[in-house]
């Protein structure tokens, strides 16, 4: 089973795809969380006008390792480590009492696992449409970055970690949706939400994947190898694209 | 031979350096979070603190002779994350409100390997003053039906967000919920950006002392008793029981430190919190909205329980199984310890309506300290002449005709029958009843000192 999905056609040209602009995948891999965490963090800017005037550095593999020594299930380790934070930045008002965060932009190690692993399918699919622009129909190729597009944006939605007093006084995502000028009451009622969004938004980038990937269309429209075309392993450099 | 002599002294060279070694004294930790700005908990909070009485309790011979304790505080503006910290051990004491109590409990008991246990209360009012919704002093809003469609905010996951889906729940209306810590509504409140904040003690007399908000609902009115506890993680309790015991010793002797001399213990709790001592001294003083008592009284229970319905309607929450939460051995044990009588402690109810039934009112002198008098006629003729001298008054207090709470002098409803006798009130509804009743007529404070002071 598992031979038979690595060997498969569609795995093959995601990775022919992926290896013919290998840097391009690295980049778009890793500068997500970089344009991610700094789109934040304009977003924040932006909207309050102000500067943050403090960071806090927690001792997250310290905390990490507190919990695990002292939860006895691991079942209950992971949801508790998913609420640590490595580091936040925000603005604390001093007017009243020994100061309140009015805002923050946290980093959480977990979710930014999470933006890592978006950021590895979002370059996948760009590679794959870069390569088979020539191969693909421009619906398919149309439709696959539109799921794509809207898979990133809701993983990416449902992975804010701000902070905004008036909203809620702990990280949540919900927060970007209030910070964009969604009601208080419905971001917040949009919360129980979040899991089933984000688990859509990865189905749709992982079905972008599978779009982009598909069999070759000949130009009647019908699928390469049907209409007598070539194998797949000997598509020509324009199908795969040319330059690196 | 040579090799046997060469282990032999390798043997006794490890040997005498084990020897030599200091004994690795074995280290408890103790991690409490606390609220400094939540009056109901500073009976196991930063009076124990402080005034250094868990170090004072903490057990030192047996098996614990060779122990070091690793104490520490943590502050926090609410009981949510207290939970969250114990949740990943970083405390393993935790201090608050009842619904964040119930919040934590079931938190703890939706895991499949973590628990706490509900060990000990702190304080309680049984009509369940303390949490309060608050208007801007200049609103047109009187009473919690003009709340509907207007924005509130709350601390949400404290008791006073609690009390104030209770409110809403009651009074069938609707309102658009706001998040806000104690501080920020406080803020807005003074500053009219928002219609309403519901918070918790001492929020909502800070706010009247300071002459920025008025309640229009207090927490007397859901007919709850409001009441705050102790949770303990499982493993600190199991392993270590007698260091439970010695916090429960620690909160029993913070009260009664208290009840000594409430003037200085609001003095230097002032000092300790920034509060100021003339709302500490309507928590803290012989008829104040406190109770202190430790016991896990049936009664309290009952509310828990109730207060989980009403979380469960509200808003997800898991069950919550209180027999397996609630235990009372390391209260019984500290109590024993102590030479105290639990059960008697336990069956001691304190109705405000009764307990506080003839007390004096009384007038805060800055100078002098504070001046007791029976009638109110005499309170406001001693107000009305402390002003016309220029003379600082800190702070007044009167009782509620219907609840026997004490409240501030300035903040109180005045009814004036037509034969000159005054009555207090805490809610404007009430007063305005009684006048009605009365043939009298609803004033305010500056109006009743204006007619003792000719």
């Amino acid at each position: 089973m598992t031979a038979a999905v690595l060997n498969s056609p569609r795995l093959h040209r995601i990775r022919e795809a992926v290896a013919a602009r290998p840097r391009l995948w690295l980049a778009v891999t890793l500068g997500f969380p970089v344009v991610y965490y700094l789109g934040m963090f304009a977003a924040l800017l932006i909207r309050f006008q102000a500067l943050p005037n403090y960071t806090e550095t927690f001792d997250w593999f310290g905390n990490v390792a507190e919990i695990v020594r002292s939860t006895p299930d691991w079942s209950d380790i992971w949801p508790i480590i998913g609420q640590e934070w490595l580091f936040e930045v925000g603005r604390m008002n001093y007017d009243y009492g020994a100061g309140i965060s009015e805002w923050s932009l946290y980093i959480n190690p977990t979710k930014f696992g999470l933006i890592l692993i978006l950021g590895g399918l979002t370059a996948t699919a760009f590679n794959l449409m870069l390569a088979r622009r020539a191969a693909c129909s421009a619906s398919r190729l149309n439709g696959g970055a539109a799921a794509g597009g809207l898979g990133a944006a809701l993983v990416g939605m449902t992975n804010v970690t701000l902070a905004w007093v008036v909203c809620c006084a702990t990280p949540n995502w919900v927060v970007g949706l209030a910070i964009l000028g969604l009601g208080v009451s419905t971001s917040l009622w949009l919360e129980q939400f979040g899991w089933w969004i984000e688990y859509a938004g990865f189905g749709l980038l992982l079905a972008s994947l599978y779009v982009l990937s598909g069999e070759p269309k000949a130009p009647g429209g019908k699928p390469a190898d049907s209409a007598g075309g070539h194998d797949d392993h000997h598509y020509p450099n324009t199908a795969m694209g040319a330059s690196r | 031979m040579l090799r046997h002599i060469t282990q032999g002294l390798a043997l006794g060279a490890v040997l005498a350096l084990t020897a030599m070694a200091p004994a690795q004294a074995k280290t408890i930790k103790v991690a409490i979070g606390h609220q400094s700005m939540c009056t109901d908990t500073y009976t196991a909070g930063i009076v124990v603190k402080e005034l250094k009485l868990l170090e004072k309790y903490l057990p030192k011979d047996g098996k614990y002779k060779d122990v070091e304790y690793d104490i520490s505080w943590a502050d926090y503006s609410s009981g949510g994350p207290i939970t969250n910290q114990m949740m990943a051990n970083k405390l393993n004491i935790g201090v608050m409100g009842d619904y964040p109590l119930i919040v934590n409990g079931a938190k703890f008991q939706a895991t499949d390997s973590l628990r706490t246990y509900y060990v000990a209360g702190t304080g309680y009012n049984l009509k369940g003053s303390g949490n309060a919704i608050v208007v801007p002093v200049k609103s047109d809003l009187y009473k919690i039906g003009d709340l509907e469609g207007k924005a509130v905010s709350t601390p949400v996951g404290s008791a006073a967000w609690g009390m104030l889906l209770k409110a809403a729940q009651d009074n069938n209306i609707k309102f658009q919920l706001k998040n806000q810590s104690p501080a920020v509504g406080a803020a807005n409140i003074a500053a009219g950006k928002i219609d309403a904040h519901s918070d918790f003690c001492p929020w909502s007399e800070i706010m009247e002392f300071r002459g920025t908000g008025r309640k229009i609902y207090d927490g007397s009115e859901a007919g709850v008793p409001y009441l705050h506890g102790v949770v303990v993680r499982k493993d600190l309790a199991d392993d270590y029981p007698e260091v439970v015991q010695a916090f429960i010793k620690a909160v029993y002797a913070a009260g009664k430190w208290i009840k000594e001399d409430p003037m200085r213990a609001t003095d230097l709790m002032e000092k300790w919190t920034g509060v100021e001592k003339e709302v500490l001294f309507i928590y803290f003083s012989e008829g104040g909205h406190l109770t202190l008592d430790p016991t896990i009284k049936p009664k309290w229970t009952e509310a828990l329980k109730f207060d989980h319905t009403v979380l469960v309607k509200e808003k997800a929450i898991p069950p919550l199984d209180f027999d397996d939460w609630i235990d009372e051995k390391y209260i019984k044990a500290a109590y024993k310890d102590m030479g105290v009588d639990y059960e008697a402690d336990k069956a001691a109810i304190v109705d405000p309506k009764v307990a506080n039934a003839g007390l004096p009112n009384q007038i805060w002198h800055a100078r002098d300290g504070i001046k007791e008098f029976k009638t109110l006629p005499e309170f406001l003729t001693a107000v009305a002449k402390f002003r016309a001298t220029g003379a600082k008054i800190n702070s007044t207090y009167v009782y509620d005709v219907e609840t026997g709470l004490k409240l501030f002098g300035k903040t109180a409803f005045w009814v004036v029958t037509p034969k000159g006798e005054f009555s207090t009130f805490l809610r404007r509804g009430e007063a305005e009843k009684f006048a009605a009743s009365s043939g009298g007529k609803v004033i305010d404070f500056d109006e009743a000192i204006a007619m003792k002071s000719s």
